[in-house]
């Protein structure tokens, strides 16, 4: 389905994303609700946000790779005012943001918000999952917290 | 010690500022550029045909080089360029450009006009309208300026810091800007005001914030062999560097304990005769508050994550802000968060009026070192050390 949407129908869906060639492929799997952070098929190191080569080994063969999207909060911020977008209310209350570390590998980082938790309860060190919501009509990632975890 | 040939060959012989405010009424980012650049030209003793290199740090909307050498009809300039902010970034490009030969006196300028996308009377501004960031990105980024309150998180999670340590920074910026006739914000500051203040990105509020001002500020630099023929007190770039490393995506940093200021530090360390015990006076950057406390930490004042402590330990109850050792103050010109968002011009252009002794009532007696660390943690580390000949 999503191998359908050429790039200039990609920019379209993610009009607040600044897509180019070097990350198209991240966004595409949003469409498909996957989130694909580039591997390299030389020394198999995750990196992120995607670049044209791996900064590890310099190999240009690199393949965007569904991750679990479990991971720690690393960093977190509550935005108490910021850009407009769709479903957040900064009157309402604070807007988290979090930086995620991600299961697969040791400082490879995701960033987005978190759902279905009170925002003063957001904190570093909780242990959370990818979630999908929708925002302008188009998939979009965000976190929750992990049950049982 | 590092190979460092430039050490102390380049001069700061002018200095020219227009003050900072809350709204130049009406001027244009190039007449504010103008002014200073003129007043630095003047002080320096003197003209636009002596000028053959142009430096300038515009941000979006400023004047380009050519757009300076138009205006204000440079005869015949052999370099230019348009770093990117913050500060040191155009000195060290001035400087290697001296040194080189490509130009011998180089006009540095520095304009700062609100923009419209952090001032709301700017934003009212029809002539600004235009300007935009492109692509108004969603919320959930903790890239630019949202950085630092995201890594504030975890400097609070990792060494248990307080609102309190943050604060101290801003109360030492106010209090030393009261005596600063170029400072936007002169009113005084106490912690149960910075405490109540309005929170923007927490753990960040709106006091750990540079203020967005308009203002100019520009410099002349030179040759230092031609700086003893023009000026009886010559100051001079004795190092200086930049600082970069491999992760600085802002959310895949490594850590707090590697990022562009360490490259700095040890670059420095590295190219200098002179270090913190030589210091008279200290200008850590404080765009946002967590980079001071980074500095302060990173360029070894204290260990890491003991900055708050080391602020208390150095706070003169009676003057309300920080004197290291009773002696060296730190951004005693009120620094981007009381004098104004400078990108570091303010720090440049007061380090150079202790060491040439004239700041006044903010004068360190017999200043002769000062130490800038500018910029932040990513993608604009940068440092240099200045002494009085």
């Amino acid at each position: 389905m999503s191998g359908a949407v050429d790039d200039a129908a990609l920019l379209e869906r993610f009009p607040y994303a600044r897509i180019d060639h070097d990350n198209k492929h991240f966004y595409r799997g949003w469409l498909g609700e996957r989130l694909l952070i580039q591997r390299c098929e030389g020394c198999a190191d995750f990196h992120h946000p995607p670049k044209p080569i791996c900064p590890r080994c310099w190999s240009d063969s690199l393949v965007p790779t569904q991750v679990s999207g479990r991971g720690v909060i690393h960093l977190v911020m509550l935005l108490h005012q910021g850009p407009p977008a769709e479903g957040v209310d900064y009157a309402r209350a604070p807007h988290p943001v979090v930086t995620v570390e991600l299961e697969e590998q040791e400082g490879l980082r995701f960033t987005s918000t978190v759902v279905d938790c009170p925002s003063q309860e957001v904190r570093i060190g909780l242990p959370v999952e990818l979630a999908w919501i929708e925002r302008s009509g188009a998939p979009f990632p965000v976190f929750r917290p992990r049950a049982g975890a | 010690m590092a190979r460092n040939p430039i050490r102390d060959q380049v001069a700061i012989v002018g200095l020219g500022s227009t003050g900072f405010s809350r709204d130049a009424d009406g001027r244009s980012s190039k007449a504010l550029a103008c002014e200073a650049s003129i007043r630095a030209i003047r002080d320096a003793g003197l003209e636009a045909a002596d000028i053959d290199g142009l430096v300038g740090a515009a941000e979006p909307g400023g004047p380009q080089p050519y757009a300076m050498s138009a205006a204000l009809g440079l005869p015949g300039v052999t370099h230019f360029s348009n770093p990117t902010p913050v500060a040191i970034f155009a000195l060290v490009d001035a400087m290697n450009a001296i040194f080189s030969g490509a130009c011998e006196t180089v006009l540095l300028y520095f304009p700062y006009l609100r923009l419209p996308w952090n001032s709301r009377s700017a934003a009212a501004d029809p002539f600004r309208r235009g300007q935009t960031l492109g692509v108004m990105p969603a919320p959930e980024s903790v890239n630019a300026a949202a950085a630092y309150a995201a890594w504030a998180s975890r400097y609070i999670h990792e060494f248990g810091a307080t609102r309190e340590d943050f604060g101290r920074v801003a109360l030492n910026g106010r209090a030393n800007a009261a005596r600063n006739p170029l400072a936007a914000m002169k009113a005084p500051l106490s912690m149960e005001g910075y405490l109540g203040a309005r929170m923007i990105r927490e753990p960040l509020c709106m006091l750990d914030m540079d203020v967005p001002v308009d203002g100019a500020d520009a410099f002349v630099l030179t040759t230092t062999e031609r700086a003893r023929k023009i000026t009886r007190n010559p100051v001079v770039i004795h190092a200086a560097s930049v600082g970069l490393v491999g992760d600085n995506d802002e959310d895949q940093l490594r850590s707090l304990e590697r990022h562009g200021q360490h490259v700095v530090v040890e670059s420095l360390r590295a190219k200098s005769d002179l270090w913190l015990d030589d210091m008279d006076v200290f200008f850590p950057y404080d765009g946002f508050s967590i980079i001071t406390l980074g500095w302060i930490e990173n360029f070894g004042w204290c260990k890491p994550g003991g900055a708050g402590r080391f602020l208390q330990a150095h706070w003169d109850e009676k003057e309300g802000r920080v004197m290291i050792n009773g002696r060296v103050p730190i951004n005693p010109h009120g620094g981007s968060l009381s004098e104004g968002a400078t990108r570091g011009s303010g720090h440049l252009r007061e380090a150079v009026m202790q060491l040439r002794g004239d700041a006044g009532e903010r004068q360190v007696a017999d200043a002769r070192t000062a130490l800038i660390g500018c910029g932040g943690f990513f993608f604009n580390s940068q440092g240099a050390i200045l002494r009085r000949l």
